[in-house]
């Protein structure tokens, strides 16, 4: 236990040295792993360990961006950029409340009218966030700059992304490791068992979601004032409520390392590996997706995991 | 003295037309094994879904330690001490079987207290200890019925349900179950049981109820049951039934 927590701690220091060593271009790239590690491992806590799947969880990061984006425009008039570290906190407390709001009535629903509702509630969401003139979503919201003159802007977002995806880490594995973990993982392996068994099982639902939101709001609102400009198109993604799915599934759902294994996967594969190839690497994403579903439903962590447990059971 | 752990008075449940049970009493009182026992679609199973809170109640007053319960939620059945080991066992696959019987301590009436010395006892008393860290999926249906009771066991509770604990088990492992069912009991939890094997009802049973068609029809020690004519109509099928309805 102590060794793992050492080796995150490390990992950790690792990726928020790296701007003193590498190029800008490959700080983005470790950025962007950070941003989706923590963004799956987010949605993670309710798919993964209560397994409510989300196919929405977009809105999060939209409401994350666009409170922000509101305020500024509203109350100071564009500037307010020494007021950042407020406005994140607003923007994942904002996509909390909302969280808490919707998760009554979509918590009732089980499986895929789980999924298929969130998808609804992103695209409306996401819809109104354009159409309302008083938001401004589809002219787009200008979130000030915020980076201080000392440091470049890619080794800021930077720093901000590393502390956020700590902050995701450490409230999985606490999750995780306390009898609210343990109760959400009794909901996903059988709902009405759990139920019998006293599990406050919509308590801890409407919990898992409402800290998923508030994870994934943080997330959204700094990728909103990391891009400096933001519209409805640019947060309120339906890739991106796939893509958290997708890092999960090829990690290794319900874990903590997996959604982080997936998200470095992918990034490399597409950022680095495929970079220059644009169409190709949509078409690979997809091969390689359907693959690790046929071949390795648990993931690659899964596949790590297989045969030691194959041959701890000689039978009885 | 104290109350009895549990009372039913009038209890009915009607499903639409159907009259899944129709007025019902029964007492359970505390420190015994009683047996409820009758033909299939009796209304077995649906007794223990409203006593657990699964399905509301039609009619009737169910009394938990004297208390009214009735309508109660399974939540709030759980955490007030009634535990269930259902007919098919459900356990958590995914997990192995020390993270069953775990979550069934970190529940219970007790809370999240002495949760690992209490999931220790419940695998040691079903005799499972040495499965612990298997996966439950793909144990034998005698290892999940033992799992099904160590995690209602492990959740410390005042009232055991347990429903056809010894279905499928052959007659060593139905012999295991029963004294484990013995020794939970002398354990200070009551039980009340379902159960089709007439040995085991029969051999640990103080007072039996037996239903047919949603009516009582018999109430009693197991020698009483056993001797009563309208038990015998009831699994036998004969006329009798009628004129004998308690």
């Amino acid at each position: 236990m102590t060794t793992r927590i050492l080796a995150t701690l490390v990992f950790l220091a690792v990726l928020a040295a790296a701007p003193a060593f590498v190029p800008p271009f490959e700080v983005r790239v470790l950025s962007l792993f950070c941003f989706w590690g923590a963004l799956s491992l987010a949605w993670n806590i309710l798919g993964g360990f209560a397994g409510y799947w989300s196919f929405g969880h977009t809105v999060f990061v939209g409401i994350g961006a666009f409170v922000p984006g509101v305020i500024v425009a509203k109350l100071f008039d564009g500037g307010g950029a020494e007021l950042m570290p407020l406005l994140v906190l607003v923007g994942g407390l904002v996509s909390a409340a909302f969280a808490g709001i919707i998760a009554w009535p979509l918590l009732r629903l089980r499986g895929i009218y789980f999924a298929i509702a969130m998808l609804g509630v992103a695209q409306v969401t996401g819809e109104l966030s354009a159409a309302i003139e008083w938001i401004g979503g589809g002219v787009g919201l200008s979130l000030p700059d915020a980076v201080p003159a000392a440091l470049a802007p890619e080794a800021f977002f930077h720093y901000i992304f590393v502390g956020l995806l700590a902050l995701t880490i450490g409230a999985a594995a606490w999750v995780r490791g306390a009898r609210f973990g343990q109760g959400l993982l009794a909901i996903r392996e059988d709902e009405d068992t759990a139920r019998m068994l006293a599990v406050p099982t919509e308590g801890y639902k409407i919990a898992a979601l409402v800290l998923s939101a508030f994870l994934t709001g943080l997330l959204g609102a700094t990728y909103g004032f990391s891009l400096g400009y933001i519209t409805t198109d640019s947060v309120f993604r339906t890739d991106f409520s796939l893509n958290m799915i997708v890092h999960a599934l090829l990690g290794g759902i319900g874990t903590i390392a997996g959604p982080l294994l997936g998200a470095a996967v992918m990034v490399v594969l597409t950022q680095v590996v495929l970079g220059e190839m644009l169409n190709l690497h949509l078409f690979a994403t997809g091969a390689l997706v359907v693959a690790m579903v046929l071949l390795a439903p648990q993931g690659f962590l899964g596949l790590w995991r297989r045969k030691p447990r194959a041959q701890r059971e000689p039978g009885p | 003295m104290t109350a009895p752990v549990l009372e039913i008075r009038g209890l009915t449940k009607r499903f639409r037309g159907l009259v899944a049970l129709d007025h019902v009493d029964f007492t359970v009182p505390e420190g015994t094994i009683c047996g409820l026992i009758g033909p299939n679609g009796a209304g077995k199973s649906t007794m223990f879904n409203l006593v657990t809170g699964f399905l509301p109640p039609s009619e009737g007053e169910i009394r938990f330690r004297g208390t009214p319960v009735t309508g109660w939620s399974p939540q709030q059945a759980g955490r007030s001490g009634v535990a269930r080991a259902f007919q098919i066992a459900r356990p958590f696959p995914g997990l192995t079987v020390r993270q069953n019987v775990r979550i069934g301590a970190l529940f219970g009436r007790s809370g999240p207290r002495d949760v690992e010395a209490a999931t220790d006892t419940a695998l040691a008393l079903l005799g499972i200890e040495d499965l612990a860290d298997r996966p439950a999926e793909g144990l034998t249906v005698g290892h999940l019925r033992r799992l099904e009771v160590a995690r209602a066991l492990a959740a410390r509770p005042v009232l055991l349900l347990a429903d056809e604990p010894c279905a499928g088990l052959n007659p060593a492992e139905t012999d295991a179950m029963i004294a484990a069912l013995r020794r939970i009991r002398d354990g200070g939890v009551t039980i009340w049981l379902v159960e089709h094997d007439m040995r085991a009802v029969m051999g640990l049973c103080d007072r039996i109820l037996v239903i047919s068609a949603g009516r009582a029809i018999a109430e009693g020690t197991p020698g009483e049951v056993a001797a009563n004519p309208a038990v015998i109509a009831a699994y036998l099928g004969s006329e009798e039934q009628e004129a004998h309805g308690a």
